[in-house]
């Protein structure tokens, strides 16, 4: 413990603490672009300055907090006039060339230079000399763009493809005031699984997400917690959808229910600041054609019919079998557990197998089981063998089928099938009885994830009037089996 | 003459870099006897001692630097020699990559074993042509005799030195910025701390001198501290090789006593200004060091604390000589626009300011100057001072700064009149063949 003073109060920093972290540490603010607890230290937006008090001795002086040791007995002046004067010339400096496009920037709102800019300087730009001009619209891959006007050279983005996720897939070409972040040639940065970080790096609107350009802006947005489905990594994610406040009645309704984008939400014990491209694209999985009909016989019925039939289905089934989602929250595990776990064969399936081309594991974050709760099912049951035939009971008579990821062709032949799902497959067709259900993001609940941390995920959305939490149907299947007369 | 030579003490002949008249001179002698009767601290103390200033541009004492290396530390340190010499005006390290290469690797050996350094660096300018032919000659040469290599001269010590050419970028001649560039990346300079000295080179305690400081070890370990101090003045004992340029009559590079007088030097060793015109100023060493009027250099000596006394620096020893009748705007509008040209565009107040300093400077030359644009230019400046990574910053402001605050006139004329007081001239007037232009169009 090293005791330093900042701003008058007295501070116990830890050893080899930069002063930017021991300021952060003890709630004083010092404004950064370049600088990320995740990344390393490239000390070139110069706005953290702050001084150091002098002595007797020595008249104080300025230096970047994020690149100066704490020493023992310090002084720091986070907010003095000096250190007002220069941000104030920094922030001048670094909106020189900056074409200052707020009103068609998607990062207005959530801008570190606009914030800085209000809070810090508030004063038009002194230069009556034109910008420097660069590429407005630059391709960095197939999933971001690059406006080379607005970028201030932070290299956060340099340094994340280079420090965190490894694919050097991003560098600095020429010099001075005509810097270009660009792409490596080799298509590195395309092959990146976890480029889109880059994207909420960025400390202004430079890197943009493709998908999300110009869909919204994020003051009409908000976050919901919740967890990536995507592998049994289970990362903490952010899921941005309109406010309810600004639902559009007229435009395009649609868009109410829309996942607009997906960000990390930071959790030290899952995964850190990050997630991966696939988490970004949550809306290709949930957004899927929803299977919103009860069927019976492949024939559209009412939900209560099709619930009544099952009950028959099942009280009257003797030898019955289940297959377990490993999409299933914790919640819905147990009341699964609860209605069918004494009476029923149960196995754990894969409801998602990887996609081609889709990277199976590495040292970040990705894990090979693209399925978020499997840790949760398999303690409660053994997982589908390989040769599902096996796991079924002799005579079986009744299959109950929660999730997707189901080969009809290898269950029993003859015994009745109960489906729960909650996108369109040909295979609703098939079941005796179908039932939709509700998705992740129409309720909340939590999964265990491989290493047996739990998290929650809330509900963003609504659900359809027409669907049913499979929580609630599995108490309503819940039957005891008919006792017929000997 | 301009005082006892130390460097420059040979005659250049078709031959004189070689290895066999360097050898008759009396090379490698000092080399063979360190390894033989010295051990390093030693050499490291008689460096320290002899109060050696760095001859780059700073005037750190290299003994300082050298003090900070821990022998026996067990991690690999490196020393390399920058002779990336890209400051406008300076070329004396050409000098002696050209004529003293052997002299160059001998004293590198000494500090090399005086360091406990396995593998040494000549980081040589890329456009350095015949420079970089001759010191790659030189080291080729001296592997052959044995002066590099393993075991040099029946010893233990093995020293290993690569020749290696920047691409040309004036950053990479900062320290720092040069061993990133070694190290094959961007040519970024780095934060300090940790000083390189503790981290350099692949993250190893690394020295890093400029060429015509590691010369003057040679000389200094043969002839010791003590008569390496009585040349020179107390605080800055030695000489300096300078090179001079611009509007002078004998231009070159000439090697100086400290403490021999400024204006005797430019007026008498030089043969003054060309085509006798007056001397307007002259900026003492190199662009990036404040401008010095003729007055101001009347009572002036060459040595860092005399020069430095007066507002300015000797900075690298890149002497530039300014004719009255030239145009100052247009000659702060040549040294921004290379610092613009050279500025790495790593951090925000270089990145953007040189830029800008360019973009006002051009604007007042086509004639669409503000009264303002003066505070402005030096408030920029200012803004780069202690602020940026590398002293890259710093030294433009200086140049900037100083000439707007010793001819804030012409700047003042040109802006209320749209037109240069000098008719925008850069040559030199007084030049033969300038005058026939002006007269006759």
């Amino acid at each position: 413990m090293v005791e330093i003073w900042i701003d008058g109060d007295r501070v116990e920093a830890e050893d080899g603490q930069s002063v930017m972290q021991a300021a952060r540490a003890s709630g004083h603010e010092i404004p950064y672009f370049c600088w990320h607890p995740a990344l390393s230290v490239p000390g070139n937006c110069r706005i953290c300055m702050v001084e150091v008090e002098g002595d007797d001795a020595s008249a104080g002086w300025l230096d970047i907090a994020c690149n100066m040791p704490i020493a023992k007995g310090m002084h720091i002046r986070t907010d003095s006039e000096r250190v007002r004067a220069r941000r104030k010339e920094m922030l001048q400096l670094v909106t020189l060339n900056h074409p200052v496009d707020c009103g068609i920037c998607d990062k207005a709102g959530e801008c570190t230079l606009q914030d800085y800019h209000y809070r810090y300087n508030g004063e038009p730009s002194v230069s009556r000399d034109a910008k420097v001009r660069a590429t407005k619209h630059h391709v960095l891959s197939e999933r971001i763009v690059l406006d080379n006007e607005r970028c201030i050279l932070c290299s956060r983005c340099v340094r994340f493809t280079r420090e965190i996720s490894k694919s050097h897939g991003l560098g600095i070409q020429h010099r001075g005031d005509h810097s270009l972040v660009r792409a490596v040639e080799n298509g590195a940065f395309e092959r990146d699984p976890y480029s889109d970080n880059v994207i909420d790096l960025c400390p202004v609107g430079a890197l943009l997400s493709r998908p999300f350009l110009h869909k919204a802006r994020v003051w009409y947005l908000e976050p919901t917690a919740s967890i990536c489905p995507g592998c049994e990594r289970g990362c903490s994610v952010d899921i941005w959808h309109r406010k309810k406040a600004w639902t559009l009645k007229r435009l395009d309704p649609a868009a109410n229910a829309r996942i607009d984008r997906v960000t990390p939400r930071e959790n030290p014990a899952v995964n850190g600041p990050w997630i991966c491209n696939k988490g970004r694209d949550l809306a290709l999985v949930f957004e899927r054609p929803r299977a919103t009909a009860a069927m019976v016989g492949g024939e559209a019925v009412e939900l209560e019919a099709a619930v009544e039939r099952a009950r028959e289905l099942i009280a009257a089934a003797r030898h019955p079998a289940a297959l377990v989602s490993s999409w299933g929250s914790n919640e819905e595990l147990a009341a699964f557990h609860a209605a069918f776990g004494t009476r029923f064969a149960c196995h754990v399936k894969t409801d998602h197998l990887p996609e081609p081309g889709e990277r199976l594991e590495d040292e970040l974050l990705i894990k090979p089981d693209k399925n978020p709760n499997r840790r949760a099912a398999t303690a409660l049951y053994p997982s589908l063998p390989d040769a599902p035939r096996a796991a079924f009971p002799a005579g079986c008579d009744l299959v109950l089928v929660w999730g997707e990821g189901c080969d009809f062709d290898a269950l029993p032949p003859g015994a009745k099938v109960v489906h729960l799902d909650a996108w369109r497959h040909p295979a609703e067709f098939r079941a005796d009885v179908f039932l939709p259900i509700s998705v992740q993001t129409e309720r909340s609940g939590h999964y265990t994830n491989f290493a047996g941390v739990v998290s929650r995920f809330e509900a963003c959305f609504e659900k359809p009037a027409t669907v049913a939490d499979a929580e609630a149907l599995f108490a309503a299947l819940a039957v005891p089996a008919r006792v017929e007369a000997p | 003459m301009t005082g006892t030579k130390l460097l420059m003490n040979f005659e250049v002949t078709a031959t004189s870099h070689r290895l066999a008249d360097y050898r008759a001179r009396g090379g490698y002698a000092t080399l063979e006897k360190v390894l033989r009767d010295m051990r390093p601290e030693e050499v490291t103390k008689e460096v320290a001692t002899a109060g050696i200033l760095g001859h780059g541009g700073a005037a750190f004492p290299a003994g300082r630097k050298w003090g900070v290396i821990r022998l026996n530390d067990e991690q690999p340190h490196y020393l390399c020699a920058n002779a990336d010499e890209g400051e406008p005006g300076t070329f004396k390290d050409r000098w002696i990559l050209e004529h003293a290469p052997h002299l160059l690797i001998e004293s590198m050996a000494i500090a090399a074993y005086a360091l406990q350094v396995r593998h040494a660096f000549i980081y040589i300018r890329g456009e350095f042509d015949l420079a970089w032919r001759r010191i790659a000659e030189a080291v080729e040469g001296a592997y052959a005799a044995g002066w590099l290599g393993e075991g040099i001269a029946g010893s233990a010590f093995a020293l290993d030195i690569v020749v290696y050419r920047g691409a040309g970028s004036y950053v990479c001649g900062e320290a720092s910025g040069l061993l990133t560039s070694l190290e094959g990346r961007k040519g970024y300079p780095r934060n300090r701390p940790p000083r390189l000295t503790v981290r350099g080179l692949y993250q190893m305690p690394t020295v890093i001198n400029n060429v015509e400081t590691l010369t003057n070890i040679t000389g200094i370990v043969r002839d010791g501290a003590a008569a390496f101090r009585q040349v020179g003045t107390a605080k800055s004992p030695g000489t300096q090789l300078i090179s001079i340029s611009g509007h002078v009559q004998r231009p070159g590079v000439y090697e100086v006593e400290y403490g021999y007088p400024f204006a005797k030097f430019i007026r008498e060793d030089c043969g003054g200004v060309l085509g006798s015109l007056g001397l307007k100023c002259v900026l003492p060493g190199g662009i990036s060091t404040t401008v010095l009027t003729a007055a101001e250099i009347e009572p002036l000596v060459l040595d860092h604390a005399s020069v430095g006394a007066a507002g300015s620096s000797l900075g690298s020893g890149g002497m530039v000589v300014v004719a009255e009748g030239t145009c100052m705007v247009r000659f702060l509008q040549v040294l921004v626009r290379f610092y613009h040209h050279e500025s790495c565009g790593q951090c925000t107040p270089c990145r953007e300011g040189m830029g800008w300093l360019h973009r006002i400077v051009d604007r007042i030359v086509t004639g669409d100057g503000q009264p303002d644009d003066i505070d402005r230019l030096v408030a920029i400046s200012k803004a780069n001072d202690g602020t940026t990574i590398c002293g890259m910053g710093d030294a433009a402001g200086y140049a900037t700064v100083g000439i707007i605050a010793k001819y804030r006139d012409e700047f003042e004329y040109w802006i209320r009149n749209g037109r240069s007081k000098y008719g925008g001239r850069l040559e030199a007037l007084g030049h033969e063949w300038v005058r026939e232009a002006a007269l006759h169009g």
